[in-house]
């Protein structure tokens, strides 16, 4: 027979205990364990610092990224010049050019990975085919990881990773601050390049020195008297220095704290998996229950139909 | 009025009928077309970019179909655990459209991704990136569809073993033995699995930041995702029903139908108060009453889901058309809200554009008609939609002089 409404509810209570019981003890023990500390950065982080007032949108250093990553110029506008609209497989580095409607503020800019400290694209990846060093902090792919989802690029405030759209094997294409060639000592190709060193190579620690030295001397010069990167989103790798406000140059307004961390109350639900394993253990014993009285009703069902029970 | 009390096949009526060979023709072509893919590329064969880089294979066959085919876990919840008994006559309904939709769901994400080959990791914990909530989604869909949602649906098809193979009878009742014994371990999984999931599945789009509508993106966006999936799955569930009596002129149960009914209203009540008080203490209603087409998405799902919650406590239900009607106002008003995180109400870059391309609408629906193929076939063969005892025994004794050269053990009564 069809339970009461009270009856279910008892039996609902009788099965919350254990979750109560057992939320109480996940609750404690995470404390310990979850102390989730905001992902820093290592002292020998590498970097580059672009200030948007020293570029002369030469797109040198998009040539250099190329010839330093063996990729094929994209000269899919025109047939003639390497001029893509926008970062893609064949482009791991861009100049853009931002002009205000009435033309009288205008800055060029350049965009590549930005290595974050807490990268929303590694966060994202299933299984680690998007990594980041422990040491360089460089964030990088690994063909043999991923999956192709492109989650990465949902992920990517900065839309930075881009997707191979062609062919049967296609791969994930983002600027990896040229680690192949700063691990023979060599600067990246972007850098190397550069007429006016409007970008440059280092270590974070010095260049966000530098860039702070730089906004000193001329105070006012730049937007807010601040550096891009030195704590958006938790902190990027690549610092910038720009004349007009960061958000016109594709740098959104992404607060203190990293995109990751808003997936902390998901991780905490699921640490050591023990919320749904009590979730799991109270529903079982709760449809157990169930089960032999729904068992019970289809025998007496049977028993006046004749007709066999069916589960 | 009828009196649900056991599944009973559709009997009586071909299997290959115009349209059983006009969706093969759909699914064969979207196969061909799923090959070329696989060949050339994301580029040429769908309308995703750089900056839509999930189209509608991800968004609507996986986000927005496995939500519809949530009736298996949400109808079943009400079912084994808040133990309404009415409501086990249309489980079998729900799981086969929960199965249906999951196993095409699967079959468009294997299609979707790059590099399927490298799949194979997910075997493998030690290499999981725990912190992915695509992770998350990955594992639990992938054993979710593979295992207790396909053991839920075993029991019609060994039945069909029972009645209709003397060969393999004995066989057939000893599964049935053990997977009676194994059965509330597998249901509670079944449950388990969803929650988990259909959750991450709004935890995915956490991730889109800002770049998701504020309307939409909320730290509780995973449990409104959830429940979204819930009154989705009753939705399913009862246009199942009701298109079964449309095409076939099944009975209806009204007593259960009053249950669903009433259960669906409910979860929508619940999920829009949920839905509103999350955007009013965020403070952000002010952008529901923007002149831009975000708020009028935002109204036209509200004006759906709550109207068709409305319409289904309103007098006017008891016309089965109106009842139709509130249902299909729940369900596509349900979808639009699963579908907007991802892309309706997800702006990546300033002026990027998504349409989905016509080869990629086409093996969307290919595999979509995939699914309905198999649900025909199903439910013709299999006792899955439900019927009287007495529809039961018109059945077997239909059966007895169609196909006399069958041995229907247990078709007919059988004596103590």
């Amino acid at each position: 027979m069809a339970m009461t409404r009270r009856e279910a509810f008892k039996n609902i209570a009788k099965g919350a205990l254990p979750v109560l019981a057992a939320g109480c003890v996940s609750a404690a023990v995470p404390q310990v364990a979850h102390a989730e500390e905001a992902p820093g950065f290592s002292p020998e982080a590498e970097s580059l610092l672009y200030d948007a007032t020293k570029c002369v949108g030469c797109k040198a250093c998009m040539v250099g990224c190329s010839t330093a990553n063996n990729l094929e110029p994209d000269t899919r506008v025109d047939g003639l010049h390497q001029a893509p609209p926008d970062l893609n497989y064949y482009t791991k580095n861009i100049i853009k050019l931002y002009k205000s409607d009435d033309q009288k503020e205008w800055s060029y800019f350049k965009q590549q990975c930005m290595h974050c400290a807490d990268p929303a694209c590694v966060a994202a990846c299933m299984f680690a085919g998007l990594t980041k060093d422990e040491k360089s902090g460089v964030v990088s792919w690994n063909g043999s990881k991923c999956v192709g989802c492109r989650y990465c690029e949902v992920a990517c405030p900065f839309s930075v990773p881009t997707f191979q759209w062609e062919g049967y094997n296609p791969k994930i294409v983002k600027c990896e601050l040229c680690n192949h060639r700063t691990a023979k000592g060599e600067k990246p190709g972007c850098v190397t390049v550069c007429p006016t060193n409007a970008v440059i190579y280092g270590k974070r620690e010095a260049l966000l020195a530098e860039a702070k030295n730089r906004i000193k001397a001329n105070p006012g010069k730049y937007f807010e008297n601040r550096v891009y990167g030195e704590e958006e989103g938790g902190g990027t790798q690549v610092l910038y220095l720009s004349h007009v406000s960061f958000d016109k140059i594709g740098l959104p307004n992404l607060g203190k704290e990293s995109i990751p961390h808003r997936l902390h109350i998901q991780h905490m639900l699921y640490k050591y998996l023990a919320l749904p394993a009590v979730l799991y253990v109270t529903m079982a014993a709760v449809i157990r229950k169930n089960f032999g009285h729904h068992k019970h009703h289809l025998l007496e069902e049977q028993k006046k139909t004749g007709l066999r029970p069916q589960l | 009025m009828t009196r649900w009390e056991r599944g009973v096949p559709v009997y009586g009526v071909p299997v290959l009928t115009r349209g059983f060979w006009a969706l093969t023709a759909l699914v064969a072509f979207g196969g061909i077309l799923t090959l070329i893919r696989e060949y050339v590329g994301l580029g040429a064969t769908s309308g995703m970019t750089d900056a839509y880089a999930w189209g509608i294979w991800k968004t609507f066959n996986v986000m927005v179909l496995t939500g519809l085919g949530s009736g298996g876990f949400a109808v079943g919840i009400a079912a084994w655990i808040f133990n309404n008994q009415k409501l086990h006559q249309v489980m079998r309904v729900a799981l086969l459209t929960s199965f249906l939709a999951y196993a095409t769901g699967l079959i468009m994400l294997g299609i979707d991704v790059g590099r399927p080959w490298n799949f194979y990791w997910v075997v493998l914990p030690w290499h999981w990136n725990v912190a992915s909530p695509l992770l998350e989604v990955a594992v639990c869909v992938s054993l979710y569809a593979t295992v207790p949602l396909l053991l839920e649906n075993v029991p019609p098809l060994l039945e069909y073993v029972i009645y209709e193979q003397p060969k393999y009878r004995d066989l057939a009742l000893k599964a049935e033995k053990i997977l009676e014994k194994v059965f509330p371990f597998v249901v509670a999984l079944a449950y388990l699995l969803p929650m988990m999931h259909q959750s991450s599945l709004g935890a995915l789009m956490l991730l889109g930041g800002d770049r998701v509508h504020t309307l939409w993106q909320t730290p509780f966006l995973p449990l409104i995702y959830v429940s979204a999936a819930a009154y989705l799955g009753y939705a399913c569930t009862m246009l199942a029903l009701l298109l079964a009596k449309l095409a076939w002129k099944r009975g209806l149960d009204w007593d259960v139908c009053e249950v669903m009914n009433k259960i669906t209203a409910n979860l929508i009540f619940a999920w829009t108060a949920l839905r509103f008080a999350d955007i009013i203490f965020r403070g952000k209603l002010g952008t529901a009453f923007a002149f831009d087409r975000f708020a009028a998405l935002f109204w036209l799902e509200t004006v759906l889901i709550l109207g068709g919650a409305i319409a289904l406590k309103s007098e006017r239900r008891m016309n089965l058309g109106f009842l139709f009607n509130a249902y299909v106002a729940v369900a596509v008003g349900g979808m639009i809200y699963r579908l907007s995180p991802t892309t309706l109400a997800f702006q990546p870059r300033p002026n990027a554009f998504y349409f989905p391309n016509v080869w990629e609408s086409l093996i969307s629906l290919s595999y979509i008609a995939l699914a309905v193929l198999a649900y025909l076939v199903a439910v013709k063969k299999l006792a899955i939609l439900p019927a009287s005892n007495e529809d039961w025994n018109k059945m077997a004794a239909y059966e007895k002089v169609v196909r006399p050269e069958l041995q229907l053990t247990g078709y007919t009564a059988v004596e103590h």
